[in-house]
């Protein structure tokens, strides 16, 4: 008997689901315990060993983990001091950054904070050329003098940035290994290693950030892996990557940079794990929580992953007040409407929802705990969309009066009903939702009408149809155990990591020589951190993909090869493939251009994960719970409410009808019917 | 219409235009247009009042679009007919330049008009002098199109579309890019109808006329609690070649009325060179710069910008009159705020910043690589320091009024044999004060090459750096030097093999009195 443990840690919730190898999953969730991450951990684990009665020597498949650990660290701004070194002259590349006004119209603006600040940062004489000749050579003397200033500052973490190292790493790594002599208690890292690819404020910014987390990871993820193996687990910890990605925990630490927002991205797998299951190429993800709903595009079941973010937004909360960051990450639509986010009435007279939320203290009105302004959770309980007596499974008794009195204040500043105000809520934020995902698709150049929705987290079942409906999309998904997603996305995933460099070279006169280096250094990091997550040597699979653009061009575009592009190196044939891909997102091709290479990809891949969703007999048709007044579509409706668990298999369920479960609540709207699969997802059809 | 209903068809109508604007920003082959998001893009009743309009990266277009589809929607009253696309790069009707193309398609749901959606993206080529303000007449400086048909019910016009493609020196980007604008129209078009038919509307006139009033209450309301009265701001600054610019206003808010009068009498007259201002694109930055600072939360549209009235004298240098030169408007287009900015400091001094350094400097490098190919650059830009708020600092090295990003060395680096040894900020540059100016930044740059090239900078402020306000000081001037000796000329220099140029871009102006 094979077990295997999931582990997500999340800003509220540690989620954890134990696999036995037949399919059966058993879940648990407990409080996230932010002073020691890894106290949550274990008790929700040791939690979930006694209930099953299984020992920890019993698991003996993977343990893999998604942790917030990296991104509380930047957002609270809590890491010890750390330097950058870098080519001298250019001292001022995070300040600087691109030069960019992210928004025209607030003289107000504000920039990140650079996570170095200028008493830490240290010019070096040293200079690679563009073509990767060195110039001028790190000085020994120097390179001394300089560890002597960095050991007086007080700092314990060093990013080392050089112009044009993404080419030639060989200056970073000589002074990295002098420093590491110097300062033999000082985490170091290069951005040769952590983002090999051009344009020096990203990557400086990306190197910085690792450097900044690297001393919380690294003893974090050693202390995971020391007490797993103290507790009689029989193998080291695996850690989930914002790419998708699945590595050691040794690599993890080395790279911490790419463990931010690694459960969001797990969710996402998980979104594809049942595009597999059920056959579907393309969906979208949506994922609607508290304060935030995250939607990703899937397309042949793959997310799609962006080679830029950004992390800690400062301002406002708005698109580019964060630090970027330049590894490949899952491309989530982060959208400032959750259950919590705050109705208000603006100075036109307009209903707005958003962007403040009441978070979890004091919370919305229903919750009980002070707090006076209407949210969407507000507004789906006056609408009776949810149970104010079965909310967390009837653990947390709502506050109906309060409710009551908040919408009425909103309500009369409208000149409307309640009822009409809860309405109003309920399809303004619905609307922003669907607006924000209509956007990101459309400046992906992704056709977004029809997709179908993959809705989960704790809002996400009860808006999915009414937003399907504003995308043109007939039919939604819920999986089951949606509140632990992003932990069951964790243990189907194979191990795997994502890898880029940058090279800039016409494809017409590409030296092939070079890129068998380039691409056999990838390969072999990519091989070693999948041997140190476990997996045989003959099990890698290695994927290639590259950026390339028509020359003069500021923005690359991203394709995948069939085959190691070395195997033919047909210039044409990868002209073609480019070419494809940008008439896919741009609709024409300028012709007479040149294109050239920018940067090359390679992922390594591990065997995927045989999981078997243990599918359900059909059984009896279960009848609803209840009936209750509902407001949302028609008033003084009575709805049937179902409970999730008394629903068989092939069971049709018409709209309009509410289906309850602990964490969630789904709506299906009249003219929708859901049914329930084999998988023991609600699919939900528009009529 | 009550206050649900009007937000949803409200952020509906945002919503398309917002949409089309990022896929005509990632469609586009101007590097401006996608780094910088130089474009606009903007929703039109059948009135020709502008309802909606994308939040898009420059000003200068925003508010200039405004006008040009209210042009064109009267021009073609009745006129038009289903599959029709109007065009035109007229300087004084749309943008103030020819690179500035607007698109504007009229929508049809069935025969019935229902509205208008236009774009304007500034284009890589437009033929003529090209990048630069030495043109003599507004004729040297490229392809003029009047108002036309672009394409006739669907039909694309063969002479204008072979006349454009002759006259450009980047035909297939330019035909790329106008395609991206028509197709764009055709996805809104489809969107609004969608729209109209899922709320059960016969047409957004209603829609239109709570949008445009409600704004212009709003926005009416705003300026009545300012203290009415004329204000007085003036801003100098030297551009390429020595000449000085002054810019005056006279800022009237009538509290009455809920009006506000910007007035430029004594002005700088235009001038020979191309850095000449349309009306339009004054506008743009006039009303920019009063709605940025009064109430920059609303959305933009015909009711927002009602209430701002700009008078320009005809012939001066923010209203100049054919033929006078319009190419590189923006070099004083982008000082047209911080006069204004000073006079509204008397009003509403918590909301307003001190100058910056201006226009962004721009450079473009010619030459020959080692194997002797030679090569052109685009052109790229440093920003200098931006002004101080009252609270807060100036940003360092960041443009203001407009926001173009930097490109990064390294892409430089890679594209031609440019070497960098310095671009650090130029510490003590911005003036101090209560808040201190941005600090501008210090650029060094050399070629490798044995060959002669040819440097073409704008650098401006080189004699007097922007004025503090309210007792904070001055940020320093900037400096042009090659081979460490200062250079001022309007020319492309002719530069030997072993120059090497340094750029020190001003410092912005401080707030309130040094501590």
């Amino acid at each position: 008997m094979t077990y295997s443990l999931a582990v997500d840690i999340g800003g509220t919730f540690t989620d954890i689901v134990l696999r036995n190898s037949d399919g059966r999953l058993t879940v648990d969730k407990t409080l996230t315990t932010h002073n020691d991450l890894l106290e949550g951990f274990f008790r929700g684990v040791d939690a979930v060993l006694a209930r099953t009665g299984v020992d920890a020597a019993a698991v003996d498949g993977v343990v893999v983990h998604a942790t917030t650990v990296v991104t509380n660290a930047l957002i609270e701004r809590k890491g010890l001091p750390t330097a950058m070194v870098i080519t001298e002259g250019f001292r001022d590349v995070l300040a600087i950054r691109n030069e960019h006004r992210y928004d025209m119209y607030d003289p107000q603006i504000e920039f990140p904070e650079p996570l170095v600040p200028e008493d830490l940062t240290f010019g070096l004489s040293e200079r690679t050329l563009a073509d990767g000749t060195v110039a001028i050579e790190p000085d020994e003397g120097e390179i001394a003098a300089l560890a002597d200033r960095i050991k007086a500052s007080g700092a314990r973490a060093v990013a080392i940035c050089f112009l044009n190292s993404f080419v030639n790493g060989a200056n970073e790594a000589l002074v990295a290994r002098e420093l590491a002599r110097h300062l033999p208690d000082t985490f170091i890292c290069t951005s040769s290693d952590v983002a090999p690819q051009i344009r020096e404020y990203p990557r400086a910014s990306t190197t910085t950030v690792n450097a900044y987390t690297m001393p919380i990871s690294q003893p974090y993820l050693r202390r995971l892996s020391d007490r797993l193996k103290t507790e009689g687990f029989s193998n080291t910890p695996l850690i989930m990557l914002s790419s998708g990605g699945v590595v050691g925990a040794d690599t993890a630490g080395r790279n911490p940079v790419r463990m931010i927002e690694s459960g969001p991205a797990a969710g996402a797998l998980a979104a594809c794990h049942y595009a597999e299951v059920l056959g579907i190429d393309r969906l979208m993800s949506f994922d609607m929580g508290g304060t935030t709903a995250k939607a990703c595009l899937i397309e042949n079941r793959e997310p799609h992953v962006t080679g830029l973010f950004e992390v800690d937004r400062r301002y406002r909360f708005r698109e580019g007040s964060g630090l970027p960051v330049t590894v490949p990450s899952i491309d989530l639509i982060e959208i400032g409407a959750g259950g919590g986010s705050i109705a208000h009435v603006d100075s036109l007279g307009l209903l707005k929802v958003g962007p403040e939320s009441a978070g979890s203290d004091p919370g919305p009105a229903c919750y009980g705990r002070g707090g006076r302004n209407a949210t969407v959770t507000d507004a789906d309980l006056v609408l009776g969309l949810i149970d104010a007596g079965n909310f967390l499974g009837g653990d947390m008794q709502l506050d109906t009066a309060a409710t009551n009195a908040a919408m009425s204040r909103l309500a009369v500043e409208l000149k409307i009903t309640p009822v009409q105000a809860a309405r109003g809520i309920f399809r303004v934020v619905t609307e922003a939702m669907a607006a924000a995902a209509r956007t990101h698709a459309t400046d992906r150049g992704v056709d977004y009408r029809g997709l179908p929705l993959f809705a989960f987290g704790g809002a996400g079942p009860l808006h999915a149809c009414a937003v399907a409906e504003l995308l043109q999309s007939t039919s939604v998904i819920v999986p089951p155990r949606s509140s632990v997603l992003s932990a069951f996305g964790t243990l189907v995933t194979p191990v795997r990591l994502d890898l880029v460099r940058s090279d800039v070279a016409k494809l017409a006169s590409i030296d092939w020589a070079r890129v068998d280096r380039l691409l056999d250094g990838l390969a072999g990091e990519g091989r070693a951190a999948l041997q140190e997550a476990g997996c045989a040597p003959a099990d890698v699979d290695l994927v290639f993909g590259a950026d390339l653009r028509y020359v003069g061009q500021q923005h690359e575009v991203t394709i995948a090869f069939p085959a190691d592009p070395r195997m033919a190196r047909d210039t044409a044939a990868i002209a073609a493939l480019f070419e494809a891909a940008y008439r896919n997102l741009y609709g024409v091709n300028p012709s007479h251009v040149p294109i050239e290479i920018v940067t090359w990809r390679v992922t390594a891949r591990g065997p995927v994960v045989p999981f078997h969703s243990a599918a359900q007999p059909a059984g009896a048709a279960g009848s609803p719970k209840t009936h209750r007044r509902v407001d949302a579509w028609a008033d003084d409706q009575q709805v049937p409410v179902y409970d999730r668990t008394g629903l068989a298999v092939g069971q049709a369920v018409p709209g309009p009808a509410i289906i309850e479960e602990r964490e969630t609540t789904t709506a299906i709207p009249p003219g929708w019917t859901a049914t329930i699969d084999t998988f023991g997802c609600i699919v939900a059809k528009k009529d | 219409m009550d206050g649900v209903e009007l937000e949803i068809l409200w952020s509906n109508l945002i919503g398309i235009v917002s949409e089309r604007a990022k896929a005509l920003q990632r469609i586009a082959f101007s590097p401006i247009v996608r780094e910088a998001g130089d474009l606009a893009c903007a929703l039109f009743d059948q009135r020709g009042r502008m309802v909606a309009q994308a939040n898009t990266g420059t000003p200068g277009h925003i508010n200039s679009l405004a006008f040009a589809g209210d042009y064109l929607v009267r021009q073609f009253a009745g006129k038009c007919v289903p599959g029709d696309v109007l065009i035109t790069n007229d300087p004084w009707l749309s943008a103030g330049h020819f690179f500035d193309i607007t698109v504007l398609t009229p929508i049809f749901n069935g025969d019935r008009l229902l509205a208008y959606i236009g774009s304007t993206i500034h284009h890589t080529d437009i033929g003529g002098y090209g990048i630069g303000a030495g043109a003599r007449d507004v004729h040297e400086e490229g392809l003029w199109i009047p108002p036309l048909k672009l394409y006739e019910a669907g039909k694309p016009s063969e002479v204008l579309f072979s006349i454009i493609t002759r006259n450009v020196r980047t035909p297939d980007a330019v035909l790329g890019d106008l395609s991206a604008q028509v197709s764009s129209g055709e996805a809104a078009a489809e969107h609004l109808i969608a729209l109209c038919q899922r709320y059960g509307l016969p047409d957004i006139e209603g829609l239109s006329d709570e949008i445009v009033q409600r704004s212009e209450t709003a926005t009416r309301d705003a300026i009545r609690k300012l203290k009415p009265g004329t204000y007085h701001g003036e801003s100098s600054f030297d551009v390429p070649g020595g000449e000085v610019i002054t810019l005056k206003t006279a800022v009237t808010v009538d509290a009455e009325t809920g009006t506000i009068v910007v007035d430029f009498a004594g002005s700088s007259m235009q001038t020979t060179t191309g850095i000449n201002v349309v009306k339009n694109y004054t506008h743009a930055y006039t009303t920019f710069a009063i709605r940025s600072c009064l109430n920059p939360d609303l959305p933009n549209n015909t009711g927002s910008l009602a209430p701002i009235e700009l008078r320009a004298p005809e012939g001066s240098i923010v209203n100049c009159k054919y033929p006078a030169p319009v190419n590189a408007r923006h070099v004083v287009g982008m000082y047209v705020p911080m006069p204004i900015l000073k006079a509204l400091y008397q009003v509403m001094p918590d909301r307003v910043l001190a100058e910056g350094s201006g226009a962004v400097w721009t450079i473009q490098v010619q030459g020959k690589r080692a194997d002797g190919e030679a090569f052109t650059s685009s052109m790229f830009n440093y920003s200098g320091g931006m002004g101080a708020r009252a609270e807060k600092p100036g940003p360092s090295a960041t443009c203001y009024p407009t926001g173009v990003a930097a490109v990064p060395i390294e892409i430089l680096e890679a594209a031609m044999p440019i070497v960098f040894d310095r671009k650090e900020l130029r510490r003590g540059s911005g003036g101090a004060g209560r808040t201190r100016g941005g600090d501008g930044q210090t650029i060094q740059f050399r070629l490798r090459t044995e060959e002669p090239w040819l440097l073409n900078a704008v650098p401006s402020r080189l004699n007097a750096g922007p004025d503090g306000l309210g007792g904070g000081q001055d940020g320093q001037h900037g400096r042009f030097l090659v081979n460490g000796e200062p250079v001022s000329t309007a020319r492309k220099l002719s530069m030997a093999p072993g120059d090497v140029v340094v750029l020190e871009t001003p410092g912005g102006g401080g707030f309130g009195a040094p501590a």
